[in-house]
């Protein structure tokens, strides 16, 4: 297990370093000159020749001359900068956010907050939902309201997010009028303490309906296909044969036998939500959270930023399957991983 | 595939010289006979067993041939509705679905015309009992409706009308005016002088007219009278100059010219500033009657020629030749109608809403009198039928810049498909190869592909395809970023395919089959490709089936966040984009509840199909 946790984790260490790599390579396409925005102030102050000399002496300073891969190295703090201090993102500089004004460290902190909460919220209420839905469908399958579940699944996960946000906030923002229909507190409110807790939670009630409505139909159409796939196993013709009751067949035997492929999706799934969903999600309902924050960094051409979100991202992900790989062998004994 | 060719498992010859695919194809769509259970276990292809198992599925055959219709609608469809992607007008804004525009109340044509007038999108007339009439999309804002008609116009015996883009006049058979509608740029705020002739009746009122923002009145002794938007048009008027002169007035959308009792046409608003204000030396005598369109203006002369001059933009001065001598001339927004001697009538200027396209012959006889306005034109016959043509609506409404839903809709499912379908084919072509090439080979192949494979499946797909658009397709034309679109989405997606088709060949490798058709001394390439490319193929299917709507959702979630296919370029995501707004998801719904049907319909087909596929393929769901 330990040998193969490690071999696991080198493994990712230099996915990333790859990925990282690609990043950095996609980022340096845009033709970008931050030597010349120093500069350009300059032109008219200097002569043509003291101008272009301070020009490439400070394009030498700030190591843009170098190759790509040196400038990458600098970048992720293999190699110590021109001046030779290091500041790479090993070293915690994860670059200066153009639009923002400040250090990237200092930005991402309270939207990945609020990510965090939005998803965890989510994540919780989906699953208290979908693994007793899962099951009621898989015990009645093929029985009319597991039809009708079955029918209203596909349709939550054929449709795309944003056309089940704008669905849900007209429904409940605009026809009943329940809830608002985007932003993160009261305007020109400044509750503290639990009020605020209080009201940040009324504002994030739709989104996370939203999310949940979305999650609801690819769990639960997961928890039935496992909890199907168990109940025709021969342990449960065994312990029906041995004239156990329904219920302690279905909630003893095979409830926790069927989870177990579903705790790995359960991953997956969060992964998926944390990059894709909350980018739809956050910009529909304008929440300030690391999907808000990304496109707007990439709207506004802050690439530092959306740099360091990127490497962010890869590494939520990069992490989650390696979560995945490692909950199959932890919670399915059969997984052999000694090979 | 040469091999392939001649391998061919068939048992009569001719089948032989048959290309693999079409006889793939062949066998799975059009079975030559049925088997029974045991021969069939022996000989027939999996791909037709599943065909078999799909086609008995109810709910996957609907959702297949509903996505047949729609996918059919949205690539047949755009030859007929053509998309100028650079049109926008501001009196197209945000109108509502339906035809009703010139759908004229029977009431008005029996009592007879009195008086029509054509506004933006709406068109108000009297009838000669004095009674008024609105039809058309008169909801202005959500509680301004111009089919409201005030009660004291409703007691009034109404005898002419005027409309402007939001609010309307009338004049009743007192010389009182009117005014209602729209009112906070003070389109019905009435002068003074005028208010107090509702009361005490001082002077008679000759004519009355309505602009876009802003009104008219003409007395009988020849006095002018402006009010409205004065913000927007300009309605100053040199008073001493031509007051008791005027016989005649047309307002274009910011301006005006008059007609004097000398037969000539002047400007006489101070500034002058209007491309209308320059009038042309042949207008400056023997005008009888003048017209505006929404930016020129034109003149008829005694001699039945007709002058147009001003800001034409979309052939308003191209007058034709006329059969008989011209009678009167009216002008749309962007187009002109005259009414001829011998009672026809003759359109130019732009056709985009077919406004100029008048009939060749009217059915109740010859034209007695004409209204032309915005986008439509009415004609009163001699037997007093009422005749129009012109805008009548759009079917599925008009978004915020003036753009017909219906047209971006087929047009933008059109892009979302084709997006979909091109980069299922990319990633149909890089998955299946490298799939193909690491299962086949194994080892260090292997090896090196599953590694990309995973690298590239680990990265974040939505972030990573958004820098992708971001830094690829700046400075490219839309359709470059289409291409480019496209390209991302299938470079991003193989992964999950390349490791299907990879684990299908290692699997059908080991196959009893496989073993029996080596034992029995058969070709390692017949092998392959008679007996594990078909088989993996099949379970290929439903994951480009699925790939496909992913793909479009994909797409669409692009568009929809700005990164996708750039407006003014339509699809179903980037058309969604505009309903991330509150006031558009509250008052337009059509904007966006029309386009997210079919899209929401298309993508839930494609997941049933996958979803009938996959229980078809799945042998435990034979019953056997």
């Amino acid at each position: 297990m330990k040998k193969y946790l490690l071999k696991r984790i080198v493994y990712l260490v230099i996915v990333f370093f790859v990925v990282s790599l690609m990043m950095y390579m996609i980022y340096n396409l845009i033709p970008s000159d931050p030597a010349l925005v120093q500069m350009e102030p300059l032109r008219k102050t200097l002569k043509p020749d003291e101008w272009t000399r301070q020009y490439n002496e400070l394009r030498e300073k700030m190591g843009l001359n170098a190759p790509l891969i040196v400038r990458y190295a600098r970048w992720m703090g293999f190699m110590p900068d021109p001046d030779g201090s290091w500041s790479g993102m090993l070293q915690g500089n994860f670059g200066y956010s153009v639009s923002y004004k400040r250090n990237v460290t200092e930005i991402i902190g309270t939207p990945m907050l609020n990510t965090i909460l939005l998803n965890f919220l989510s994540t919780i209420i989906t699953l208290a939902l979908t693994i007793p839905l899962g099951i009621y469908c898989a015990v009645h399958a093929r029985k009319a309201t597991d039809n009708a579940i079955q029918v209203g699944t596909v349709i939550g996960y054929s449709l795309p997010t944003f056309l089940i946000a704008i669905l849900f906030i007209y429904i409940f923002a605009v026809l009943l009028r329940l809830l608002p229909a985007g932003g993160a507190k009261t305007p020109g409110s400044n509750f503290t303490g639990l009020r605020e807790f209080l009201d940040r939670l009324y504002y994030l009630i739709l989104p996370i309906i939203v999310l949940v409505f979305t999650g609801l139909a690819g769990m639960t159409r997961t928890v039935r296909a496992a909890m199907m796939d168990t109940l025709s196993q021969d342990y449960i013709r065994t312990a029906r044969a041995k004239g156990l009751k329904e219920k302690v067949v279905i909630y003893s035997h095979a409830w926790r036998n069927a989870l177990l492929p579903v705790s790995t999706s359960i991953m997956g799934w969060m992964i998926g939500v944390f990059t894709g969903g909350s980018l739809v999600i956050e910009q529909t309902f304008a929440l300030n959270g690391t999907g808000k924050l990304y496109w707007s960094a990439l709207t506004t051409t802050d690439y530092e930023l959306v740099l360091a979100m990127q490497m962010f991202y890869t590494l939520v992900s990069l992490i989650g399957v390696l979560l995945t790989d490692l909950s199959y062998t932890l919670v399915d004994p059969r997984v052999r991983i000694d090979k | 595939m040469a091999d392939s060719k001649k391998t061919g498992s068939g048992s009569n010859s001719a089948e032989k010289k048959e290309f693999f695919l079409f006889r793939w194809l062949r066998r799975a769509f059009f079975p030559n006979k049925e088997l029974d259970i045991y021969a069939e276990e022996q000989v027939q292809s999996p791909v037709r067993t599943v065909v078999r198992n799909f086609f008995s599925k109810p709910i996957a055959v609907t959702a297949l041939v509903v996505f047949i219709i729609i996918a059919l609608f949205v690539f047949i469809a755009p030859n007929f509705v053509t998309l100028d992607l650079g049109e926008q007008d501001s009196t197209l804004v945000n109108i509502s679905p339906g035809y009703s525009m010139r759908k004229f109340p029977g009431a008005l044509e029996k009592n007879g015309v009195q008086s029509l007038s054509v506004g933006n999108n709406y068109s108000v007339a009297c009838d000669k009992e004095g009674k008024t009439y609105v039809w058309g999309k008169t909801k202005v804002t959500k509680l301004i409706n111009l089919a409201e008609i005030p009660d004291e116009v409703k007691s009034a015996k109404i005898v002419q009308v005027a409309a402007g883009s939001d609010h309307i006049v009338a004049l009743d058979d007192k010389g009182a005016v009117y005014a209602w509608g729209y009112s906070r740029l003070g389109q019905t705020r009435l002068p003074a002088e005028i208010q107090s002739n509702n009361r005490m009746h001082e002077f008679g009122i000759k004519s009355i007219y309505a602009s876009d923002q802003f009104s008219a009145a003409l007395t009988d002794d020849g006095r002018l009278f402006f009010w409205g938007n004065e913000n927007f048009a300009d309605l100053t008027y040199r008073a001493e100059e031509f007051d008791g002169h005027v016989t005649d007035v047309a307002l274009t959308n910011v301006c005006y010219v008059i007609l004097t009792d000398d037969g000539g046409v002047h400007s006489a608003t101070e500034n002058g500033k209007f491309a209308t204000d320059r009038i042309p030396e042949a207008a400056e005598s023997g005008v009888v009657s003048i017209s505006a369109s929404s930016n020129t203006v034109a003149a008829l002369k005694e001699d039945g020629t007709v002058l147009v001059w001003g800001a034409a933009t979309k052939g308003e001065t191209k007058v034709p030749e006329f059969p008989s001598k011209v009678v009167d001339v009216e002008g749309g927004r962007y187009h002109y109608t005259a009414l001829l001697e011998d009672g026809s009538v003759m359109s130019w200027g732009s056709n985009r809403y077919k406004q100029s396209e008048a009939p060749k012959s009217l059915d109740g006889g010859k034209a007695v009198k004409l209204w032309t306005g915005s986008f439509q034109n009415y004609v009163l016959t001699e037997d007093g039928d009422l005749e129009s043509w012109g805008l009548k609506g759009f079917l599925l409404g008009t978004d915020g810049l003036g753009r017909d839903v219906f047209a971006r809709l087929v047009n933008g499912g059109k892009m979302t498909m084709t997006i979909g379908a091109l980069s299922v084919v990319i990633e149909m072509i890089i998955g299946i190869i490298l799939g193909g090439l690491a299962g086949y080979f194994g080892g260090v192949v292997d090896m090196v592909v599953m590694r990309i494979a995973e690298i590239v499946g680990s990265m974040p797909f939505i972030p990573f395809a958004m820098i992708l658009s971001a830094v690829m397709g700046t400075k490219v034309s839309i359709e470059q970023r289409m291409y480019i679109i496209m390209v991302i989405l299938g470079v991003l997606s193989w992964p999950g395919l390349c490791r299907l088709v990879r684990a299908q060949i290692f699997a059908q490798r080991e196959m009893e089959y496989v073993v029996a058709a080596k034992a029995l001394g058969v070709k390692e390439s017949k092998i392959i490709f008679s007996h594990i490319i078909p088989n993996v193929m099949s379970v290929c299917l439903v994951s480009i089936t699925l790939a496909f709507g992913t793909s479009m959702l994909t797409e669409s979630s692009l568009s929809y966040l700005g990164f996708g296919v750039p407006l003014p370029t339509p699809t179903w995501g980037n058309m969604l984009t505009n309903a991330n707004n509150s006031i558009v998801i509250q008052n337009y719904w059509w904007n966006w509840l029309f386009v997210g049907a079919i899209f929401g319909v298309a993508c839930i087909c494609i997941n049933l199909i996958g979803d009938g596929l996959r229980d078809a393929l799945d042998p435990k769901s034979n019953g056997r």
